[in-house]
């Protein structure tokens, strides 16, 4: 009884830092940099996102949200991968604009995978074209929120072990 | 079990973690305030620790894993060790002995030199790049950081800083004697903490995040509270030395005050300077007017 309660503590104490904590790292997986101007946009005093404790980190090794933008290319796909790989559990993918949301206006090229969620498991889609730094602030509030309140998880990722296990040429025949 | 709780909760320990956080937090508030943004709320350097404690920590290949895991912890206990020998919160230090000065300063140095080993403990060029210039940093703020304590402790002779906090508070404001001393104390205390404009061994926009990129969690964590303690112990030297002593709380709270919105002033005002800027700004200025204060102290001293 005592140790459950202690364990409870402690979980809603984790919550309530990693809610009100979350660093992120901003990757390219072959946008069109439509998006990345959106996303250094919401970066700036304007939108001040220090107000809720977000900071864009440069190292993977320290962040717990990736913001991913673009389509996912053949050439980003191991680093992407390899991105994903290095940050610490627990980690959080935010994909940012339509072509990381499905791939775009850039799906069924000989040279894309696909969306963002055809490679990684996705927390929370923020559409447009490109999304307005409103939308992005909206998109990871939404992850934060759907942390202190867990429910069913949206995404079904490519596998649950992302990379070799399924072949890129496989993937984008799905997603034809 | 007095000592206990002076280890573990007050004045060094829990407590001043909780005052290393809060002054992380003024740091950052006013910068943010300066560059007109609305900044980060009061429990924001309490959550980054909390959550970064409760991460995962990946220990990369390639690396010393004892090491890896052992410097953070060091360096934390370097600052917290270098805080029982100040006035820390304006009350008289914890433990006190004739020559604490000198141990205060060497301990307040173990935090860089473990920042460096971690850096050229891995793998990494960033790590390394970083390493190196934490090191050439610490080379060159060493000496004129440790020159202007030299200065109150000889104008008070004694070494111990409990003595020289009540010499400068019985009415001597050494920042009007020593002028150089303070302001070159104050700049070498940003280097030490790696603040901006200073910031080259951490550059974000050049070499990721400088001899701490492969750090995470627990690690990281900890070398963030000695960062924060660690400013907490800078300014209580500098405030006890050169603003007139620290006898109370509430002169603690005015005076530290006053130093950071100095601080933070000049992050907010200047852009980073390159390593090898840095090193000539300490050296050539900074060391060379100190040096040449000294000597006019000491023609004093024996003079009078």
């Amino acid at each position: 009884m005592a140790t459950s309660l202690l364990d409870s503590i402690t979980a809603g104490l984790k919550t309530w830092a990693r809610v009100n904590s979350p660093w992120a790292i901003h990757f390219n997986s072959g946008s069109c940099n439509g998006c990345d101007i959106e996303i250094l946009a919401t970066l700036t005093p304007r939108y001040d996102l220090e107000r809720f404790g977000i900071k864009l980190q440069g190292s993977p090794r320290h962040a717990d949200v990736l913001i991913c933008t673009g389509p996912v290319t053949r050439q980003a796909h191991d680093r992407l991968l390899r991105i994903y790989e290095q940050m610490p559990e627990p980690k959080f993918v935010v994909a940012v604009g339509s072509c990381a949301l499905s791939g775009g206006v850039f799906e069924g090229l000989y040279n894309v995978i696909g969306g963002i969620d055809q490679v990684l498991p996705v927390d929370a889609y923020v559409p447009g074209c490109p999304p307005r730094p409103e939308a992005i602030i909206d998109g990871v509030a939404k992850l934060l929120a759907s942390l202190s309140n867990p429910g069913p998880k949206l995404s079904t990722p490519a596998s649950g072990a992302p990379a070799e296990s399924a072949p890129a040429a496989e993937v984008a025949e799905e997603v034809v | 079990m007095s000592e206990i709780f002076a280890l573990l909760i007050f004045p060094s320990g829990l407590f001043l973690l909780g005052l290393g956080m809060a002054y992380e937090w003024v740091d950052r508030k006013l910068l943010a305030r300066f560059q007109n943004r609305i900044g980060p709320r009061w429990f924001q350097p309490l959550a980054d620790n909390i959550k970064l404690l409760a991460k995962e920590e990946v220990v990369p290949d390639g690396v010393n894993r004892l090491l890896f895991i052992g410097l953070p912890v060091v360096a934390l206990a370097g600052a917290l060790t270098a805080a029982l020998y100040v006035p820390a919160f304006g009350l008289p230090p914890a433990y006190s002995f004739p020559g604490d000065l000198i141990v205060t300063i060497y301990l307040l140095s173990l935090m860089t030199l473990c920042i460096g080993l971690a850096g050229a403990n891995t793998i990494s060029r960033f790590s390394l790049i970083g390493a190196t210039r934490t090191l050439t940093q610490l080379f060159s703020y060493e000496a004129p950081f440790m020159l202007t304590m030299l200065g109150p402790a000889i104008v008070a002779r004694t070494w111990q800083i409990g003595a020289i906090n009540e010499f400068a508070g019985a009415g001597n404001w050494l920042l009007l004697t020593q002028p150089i001393g303070f302001i070159v104390a104050l700049i070498g205390l940003m280097g030490k903490l790696e603040m901006p404009p200073f910031d080259a061994p951490e550059a974000e926009t050049e070499i990721v995040a400088g001899a701490l990129t492969e750090y995470s969690g627990r690690g990281l964590a900890l070398f963030h509270l000695g960062k924060g303690v660690e400013l907490v112990v800078g300014v209580t030297l500098i405030g006890a030395f050169y603003l007139g002593g620290i006898a109370n709380p509430l002169e603690f709270l005015i005076k530290t005050g006053a130093l950071m919105l100095f601080i933070v002033g000049v992050q907010a005002l200047m852009a980073r300077m390159r390593i090898e800027q840095t090193v000539g700004l300490w050296w050539r200025y900074g060391s060379l007017l100190v040096l040449a204060q000294l000597l006019l102290l000491l023609i004093w001293e024996t003079i009078v």
